[in-house]
C-alpha cells in the first residue's frame, strides 16, 4: 500500500496559550489520500480554518506532527528549498478574492507564483495561457481584477494557484463572501480539478450543501474531528450534525423530520432529485403493502 | 468610481506600445530636457509638431488629450497672464494707464503655454498612455538595478509601487462605502467648525485602517503561500529587450534635441525669428 | 397607497451619467414596502437591488421620480435628508467594517448621538438595541475589534438599531455568517420588527432564509422589478425566477418534482414546515386507504 499523501497525526494547535486555555486544533489525526476531494465542515471557531493553515504551514502545530508525501514538515529543519516545494504542492486560495490578487493585470497576476518559483519566462507564459483556459478565462487575460466579479477572482486566483502545478489544493472558505452563482462557479471548478485533473482538492466551509459534493466530508467541532466518511454516512446522523452547529440543506432536513415521525425512508438523499425519489419510492410502498 | 483607471492607459496597439518601457522612461525624461531646451519661435513651432506627430503615432485620439489638459486650464492661464502683463521689452504694443503689453510678453506667454503643454502631454504619451503601470514599475526597478549593487532595495521598491497601485481603487470603494455606512448613522462631514470636520473622519479613518491592516496581512500570507521570497531567483513572465526600434527612438530623439539645440544657436546667431 | 410605509414612484437612475460607462441601475421602478411587514429583495448580483435600497435613505438621489416616507417626498426638501436617515435605518454589507470606537457601547451609541438625543436616552437606546441582537453587558464593554465576527456583525446592527428607524433596510445581512450566525441576526431582525413595528427591507441571496422570514418579496432583474407579492405567489413562479438566474427554495423544487412524478402536492409549499404536515398527511391517507 502506498502512503498516504497527507498524514496528520495528533496534531493540536492554540493561538495564544496564556489567554485561550481551549486550543483550536486538538488531537487531531487524519489522513488525506492523493487525488481526493475532502470537504470539511464545522461552524465558525471549530478549529477547520486553523487546521488548513498547519497544513500549509503558515501556522505551526503546537503538538503532534503533519507528514506531506511521507516527509514530516517542520519549518525549523527544512531548508529555503524544501519549504518552498512543499508550499508550491500544496496551494491554497483564501476567503477574500480582494486581498490575494497582487497584480493590476489578470496575467501578471497569474505569473506570480511561476515568477517566485524561478521559472523560465517562456515556460511562465505557457502555464499562464493554459491555466486561465482551465478556469475559463482566458478572455480576461489582459483585464483588471477590480472589474470583475466576486466569482471571476475566485477563478483567477484559483488559475494563480493552477500555474504553480500544485498536487493539491486547499480552499479556505473561498466561497463565503460570493452569490449564489459565484459559489457555483467555485464549487464546480474544485470539482473539474480533482475529477479531471486529479488535483487533491481540500475545501473549507460552513455549508453542508457544498461539503457533501466532496468524496469525503470530515466534520469539526471544538477543534476535534466529530463526523468522517462519505456524504451518506455524515447525513445518516443529523442529530450529530447539528450539534456541530450546522444545518442540513432543506430536503435531507425534510427526509430527517419525516423518519423521526416514523415514516420508513430508505436510502439516502442529497439533492432535491433524489429526494422526491425516496418520497415516491416510501408512498408507493405505504400504498401497494 | 469604478470608471477610474489608474495611469489611464489607453490600449490602441501602436508602435509606441510596443517600444520597451525603459525605453519609455528614457524617451519621457529627455523630452521634458528638449521642453526646456527650447529657446526660439521655430523650436517651439518643431515642438509643437513634435507633440502632434507623437500623439498621431501613439494612436490616442485628440478628445483623449484634451481632456488630461483640464486640470491645467488654470495653471496654464495664469503663467500666460504673468508673462503677458509682466514681461517688459522693446516693442510696446498697447498701453493703458499702469498696463503696459509689449510684444516679448505675446511671444513668452505662448511659449510658456506651449511647453507646458508639450510637457504634459509628452510625459504622459511616453509613461501613463502606452505603458501601463506595471510594467512602469517594472521599467524603473530594471533601470534602477544597478543601485542594488549599493544595498538599495529597488525590488521591494517597486513591489510597493505595484501592490498599492493595485490596492488604490480597493481601498477607494472602501472609504465610499464606509462614508455612506456612516452617513447612514447620522455622521456629518460637510459642516462646523475645521476642528468638528477634521472630528468627523475619525469614524472613516479609523476602520480604513484596520481594514487596510487586516488587508495587508491576508495579502502577505497569500503572497507567502505562492512562493514569494524577496526578488531573489525571480524571474519574469514578460521579459522585453531593447531592441532595434527602441535604439532607432532613442537615437530620433537625441538628434531631436541636438536640432533644437542648433536652431537656438543659429537663430539667435542671425536674429530670425523671436528668441526668448 | 396609504398602506405603504416607503415607495418608489417610477425612479430611475444612471451610474456615471453621459460617459461611456452609463450604466442605468434602475429603470422606471415603482414599488412599496407594507407598512410593519418584512419584504424580502432578492436578485442576481447586478440586478440593481443594491441601488434600489440606497434610494431608500437618500444615499442616492433619483435621476427621476419620487421616493416617499409615509405619503412625503423624502428630497423635498434635500437639506433635510439627515432626517430621512433618521428614521429610514440602513444596516449596509459587511456592516462589521465600520466599527471604530472604544467599546462596543461608545460605538452602538454613535448614531444616537448625532441625533442629538440625550445621554439618559442614548443609555437606554443602546442598552435596548444590545438586548434585542443579544450582546451582555459584558461584551458591550469590549474593544469591538475584539468580538468574534458573528458578534461584530451583530454590535454594527445594534448600531442601526439604536437609532429606532422606523424602517430598516438591511443589505445582506448574513452573508458569510455559520449557520447559527445567520439565525441568531435575522432573530434579532424579527424581534426588532416584532417590538417596534418597524417596516424591514433585507436584501439577500439565500432563498432559504427569505422564505422562511419575509412576509413579501420583491425579485430584481436588469434594473426593474420583475415580480413582487407573497411569499408563495413569488417563490412558486420557477419560471420567472430562473429566467432572473435565480434558484427555487430547495422545498420548491421538490414539491415541483413530487408533481411530476404523479404526487398530489400543494405546489406552493415552500417551507420545510409545510412539506412536511403536507406529506405526513399523505402517508396518512395513503396508509388509511390501503
Amino acid at each position: 500500500m502506498s502512503q498516504p499523501f497527507i498524514k496528520v497525526e495528533n496534531v493540536s494547535y492554540s493561538y495564544d496559550e496564556e489567554i485561550n486555555l481551549i486550543p483550536a486544533v486538538s488531537g487531531v489525526s487524519l489522513e488525506i489520500e492523493e487525488g481526493s476531494y475532502v470537504a470539511f465542515a464545522g461552524r465558525n471557531g471549530s478549529g477547520k480554518s486553523t487546521f488548513a493553515k498547519l497544513l500549509n504551514m503558515i501556522l505551526e502545530p503546537s503538538d503532534g506532527k503533519i507528514y506531506i508525501s511521507g516527509k514530516e514538515i517542520d519549518v525549523n529543519a527544512m531548508t529555503d528549498a524544501e519549504l518552498m516545494e512543499t508550499r508550491r504542492n500544496i496551494g491554497m486560495v483564501f476567503q477574500n478574492p480582494d486581498n490575494q490578487l497582487v497584480a493590476t493585470i489578470v496575467e501578471d497576476d497569474v505569473a506570480f507564483g511561476p515568477e517566485n518559483l524561478g521559472v523560465p519566462s517562456d515556460e511562465i507564459r505557457r502555464r499562464v495561457d493554459d491555466a486561465l483556459k482551465t478556469v475559463g478565462m482566458s478572455e480576461y487575460a489582459k483585464s483588471e481584477p477590480q472589474r470583475l466579479s466576486g466569482g471571476q477572482k475566485q477563478r483567477i486566483a484559483i488559475a494563480g494557484i493552477i500555474a504553480m502545478m500544485p498536487k493539491c489544493i486547499i480552499f479556505d472558505e473561498s466561497t463565503a463572501m460570493l452569490d449564489p452563482s459565484g459559489r457555483r462557479e467555485v464549487v464546480d471548478m474544485m470539482e473539474k480539478l480533482n475529477r479531471e485533473y486529479g488535483i487533491t482538492i481540500i475545501t473549507i466551509t460552513h455549508y453542508m450543501d457544498e461539503a457533501v459534493r466532496a468524496d469525503r466530508v470530515i466534520v469539526m467541532d471544538g477543534g476535534r474531528v466529530v463526523m468522517d466518511g462519505t456524504p451518506e454516512q455524515v447525513y445518516a446522523e443529523p442529530e450529530k450534525i447539528r450539534a456541530a452547529g450546522l444545518e442540513l440543506p432543506q430536503c435531507a432536513e425534510l427526509v430527517c423530520r419525516l423518519r423521526e415521525k416514523g415514516i420508513k425512508l430508505d436510502g439516502c438523499c442529497i439533492t432535491p432529485e433524489s429526494c422526491a425519489e425516496l418520497i415516491c419510492r416510501a408512498l408507493e410502498v405505504t400504498s401497494n403493502e | 468610481m469604478k470608471s477610474i483607471s489608474l495611469g489611464q492607459y489607453y490600449a490602441s496597439g501602436s508602435i509606441l506600445h510596443k517600444l520597451d518601457p525603459r525605453t519609455k522612461v528614457l524617451l519621457g525624461m529627455l523630452y521634458i530636457v528638449c521642453t526646456f531646451l527650447c529657446k526660439n519661435i521655430i523650436a517651439f513651432g518643431l515642438l509643437f509638431l513634435s507633440g502632434i506627430l507623437l500623439i498621431a503615432i501613439a494612436k490616442i485620439p485628440f478628445k483623449i488629450i484634451l481632456r488630461s489638459l483640464r486640470p491645467i486650464i488654470f495653471i496654464m492661464l495664469f503663467t500666460v497672464v504673468i508673462n503677458v502683463f509682466w514681461t517688459t521689452g522693446d516693442r510696446l504694443l498697447f498701453s493703458w494707464s499702469f498696463i503696459n503689453i509689449y510684444a516679448e510678453g505675446l511671444y513668452n506667454a505662448l511659449f510658456m503655454a506651449i511647453r507646458i503643454i508639450m510637457l504634459i502631454t509628452g510625459t504622459s504619451l511616453f509613461l501613463t498612455y502606452t505603458t501601463t503601470p506595471i510594467q512602469l514599475t517594472d521599467a524603473i526597478e530594471r533601470l534602477l538595478a544597478p543601485l542594488k549593487r549599493i544595498k538599495v532595495p529597488v525590488h521591494e521598491f517597486s513591489m510597493m509601487m505595484t501592490i498599492a497601485l493595485r490596492f488604490v481603487p480597493t481601498l477607494i470603494d472602501e472609504t465610499e462605502r464606509i462614508m455612506s455606512a456612516q452617513k447612514a448613522r447620522g455622521a456629518d462631514f460637510s459642516n462646523g467648525s475645521l476642528v468638528k470636520r477634521a472630528k468627523a473622519l475619525i469614524p472613516i479613518l479609523v476602520p480604513l485602517f484596520v481594514s487596510a491592516f487586516r488587508r495587508a496581512d491576508e495579502l502577505a500570507t497569500a503572497m507567502e503561500c505562492r512562493c514569494y521570497h524577496g526578488g531573489e531567483g525571480r524571474t519574469k513572465m514578460t521579459v522585453t529587450r531593447m531592441q532595434g526600434s527602441d535604439i532607432t527612438a532613442l537615437f530620433a530623439m537625441i538628434v531631436f534635441g541636438t536640432v533644437i539645440v542648433l536652431i537656438n544657436y543659429y537663430a539667435a546667431k542671425y536674429g530670425i525669428g523671436y528668441t526668448m | 397607497m396609504s398602506e405603504y410605509k416607503i415607495a418608489l414612484t417610477g425612479v430611475t437612475y444612471r451610474y456615471s451619467p453621459d460617459t461611456p460607462y452609463e450604466t442605468r441601475a434602475l429603470d422606471n421602478v415603482s414599488v412599496g414596502f407594507e407598512s410593519g411587514k418584512i419584504t424580502g429583495v432578492i436578485g442576481h448580483t447586478g440586478s440593481g437591488k443594491s441601488t434600489l435600497i440606497q434610494m431608500l435613505n437618500g444615499l442616492l438621489k433619483p435621476d427621476s421620480g419620487e421616493v416617499t416616507l409615509d405619503g412625503a417626498d423624502i428630497w423635498a426638501n434635500p437639506k433635510k435628508i439627515s432626517s430621512v436617515r433618521f428614521k429610514v435605518g440602513m444596516v449596509m454589507q459587511y456592516p462589521e467594517y465600520q466599527l471604530f470606537e472604544e467599546t462596543v457601547r461608545k460605538d452602538i451609541a454613535f448614531g444616537p448621538q448625532n441625533m442629538g438625543m440625550n445621554e439618559d436616552e442614548v443609555k437606554k437606546a443602546v442598552e435596548d438595541a444590545a438586548a434585542v441582537v443579544g450582546l451582555t453587558e459584558e461584551q458591550l464593554e469590549k474593544s469591538p475589534f475584539d468580538l468574534s465576527g458573528g458578534q461584530k456583525r451583530r454590535a454594527a446592527i445594534a448600531g442601526i438599531m439604536a437609532m429606532k428607524p422606523e424602517v430598516l433596510v438591511l443589505d445582506e445581512p448574513a452573508a458569510g455568517l455559520d449557520p447559527e450566525g445567520r439565525e441568531s441576526i435575522l432573530n434579532a431582525v424579527e424581534k426588532y420588527r416584532n417590538e417596534t413595528g418597524a417596516t424591514v427591507i433585507i436584501v439577500s441571496h439565500s432563498m432559504e432564509d427569505m422564505a422562511r422570514r419575509c412576509d413579501n418579496i420583491v425579485v430584481m432583474s436588469h434594473s426593474k422589478i420583475i415580480l413582487n407579492g407573497k411569499c408563495d405567489e413569488v417563490f412558486t413562479n420557477s419560471e420567472k425566477l430562473t429566467d432572473a438566474g435565480l434558484d427555487i427554495p430547495q422545498i420548491t423544487r421538490l414539491m415541483m418534482l413530487l408533481r411530476s412524478k404523479g404526487v398530489d402536492v400543494d405546489s406552493k409549499i415552500y417551507t420545510v414546515d409545510r412539506a412536511e404536515q403536507a406529506l405526513l398527511k399523505l402517508f396518512a391517507e395513503r396508509e388509511a386507504t390501503r
